[in-house]
């Protein structure tokens, strides 16, 4: 049994507050004369709620590593993603400044130099150039290790780089509409496609803003902190968003997934509950 | 997820301290910490382990039980079954009596050069 749950319970002072009791209001005797009756109190006016409590993220440090000048070398970190599909690569200089490109498939890749060159490594599935980073995913039950993938893409990107072909032709930047066109595009697709969809979970889905061609929306009400979340997002959202808009890039989460009003987890005891 | 075998919460307080010694709510249930030393006062560093031996849903740091507490740094050193340590340091931080500091992170992803 978890030490926690045994101190948890052996000792009154710790164990979880009891629901405060509420005073109900006692039988009153019957009205004197000239005394009108009074409605009974309701229980929020007899004893104040406990107060409600909030949970607080403060701000992870991360160790930077001793950052030189710009050297001529290019460096390029990679970092698997949690459910190993897909590899971030971060690089010391632009990729697509201030834009993005999606390429789900070697064909969809014609207008990128890059994502051709990515594309012919055998196991890639999907790639995704946005500013410094490069994300690839590897095709599911393809055997393809992390470990030689990531050096593979890696020297392409460095050898891409180097040589100076721009990632993606001049006719892909032509097609990009403004970001107040992509906004309202985006705007009514969640409106009138993807928020009718979830409402039945009680999810809402907003844009935050567009950056380039880059969406960064936040999810909200029974998505947030949801476990299905990230297959709304993949499924629903990324779909749905680039059959209306295929100049779309990248589409970033913003939402605090354990925090707010409605997260997955939630089972502080009374009168610690997170705010509303 | 992880089953939490034990973690160490090693912060230095700023100038405004609690009252009362420090608590941390896991799953819900608030717990003492099983070992501390140093203390929560202004300027000082207060290290203290806890041992849930379970899988953290919720891991939190309890503000003061009334006034405000400033912390200036915090590092959570985790100890997870069958895993090596890893430590996350947070920044500054001010908790009050309606306020509780999350203090469970999952290791990060590992960073490598290609």
């Amino acid at each position: 049994m978890p030490t926690w749950f045994t101190k948890a319970f052996k000792s009154a002072e710790t164990r979880p507050k009891p629901r405060p009791q509420v005073d109900l209001p006692k039988a009153q005797p019957a009205p004197v004369a000239e005394s009108r009756p009074q409605p009974p109190l309701l229980p929020s006016e007899v004893k104040s709620t406990p107060k409600s409590r909030r949970v607080i993220y403060a701000p992870v440090l991360v160790e930077e590593e001793e950052q030189s000048s710009w050297t001529p070398e290019i460096r390029i970190k990679a970092r698997v993603e949690k459910d190993h599909r897909s590899c971030v690569f971060m690089v010391d200089r632009p990729v697509l400044q201030g834009l993005s490109a999606w390429y789900p498939s070697a064909a969809s890749a014609k207008d990128s130099p890059l994502a051709e060159y990515l594309f012919a490594i055998p196991g890639v599935a999907s790639v995704l150039l946005h500013d410094f980073t490069v994300t690839v995913a590897r095709e599911p039950g393809s055997g393809t290790s992390w470990e030689d993938l990531s050096k593979e893409v890696g020297a392409r990107i460095r050898n891409h780089l180097l040589v100076g072909v721009p990632a993606v032709a001049p006719e892909f930047l032509e097609k990009i509409p403004s970001e107040d066109e992509l906004r309202q595009k985006l705007s009514r697709v969640i409106d009138l496609e993807i928020n009718p969809g979830i409402a039945a979970h009680s999810g809402v889905i907003s844009l935050e803003r567009v950056v380039g061609n880059t969406a960064y929306i936040k999810m909200g009400g029974g998505c947030q902190g949801c476990a299905a979340s990230t297959s709304t997002l993949r499924e629903g959202v990324h779909r749905a968003f680039r059959d209306a808009v295929p100049e779309i890039g990248a589409i970033l989460d913003e939402t605090d997934h354990s925090a707010g009003a409605n997260p997955f987890y939630r089972s502080l005891p009374v009168g610690m509950e997170a705010d509303a | 997820m992880p089953k939490l075998e034990s973690f160490t919460v090693r912060l230095r307080t700023g100038q405004r301290a609690p009252s009362a010694p420090p608590t941390y709510v896991i799953n819900g249930f608030l717990v003492e910490f099983d070992k501390t030393s140093g203390a929560a006062k202004p300027g000082e560093v207060y290290e203290a382990t806890g041992e849930p031996g379970s899988f953290p849903h919720s891991l939190l740091l309890c503000g003061p039980k009334e006034g405000a507490w400033d912390i200036d740094e915090v590092s959570v050193t985790y100890h997870c079954h069958g895993e090596d340590a890893y430590t996350i340091r947070l920044g500054a931080v001010t908790l009050d009596d309606a306020s509780d500091l999350n203090i469970w992170y999952e290791r990060p992803a590992p960073v490598f050069d290609v």
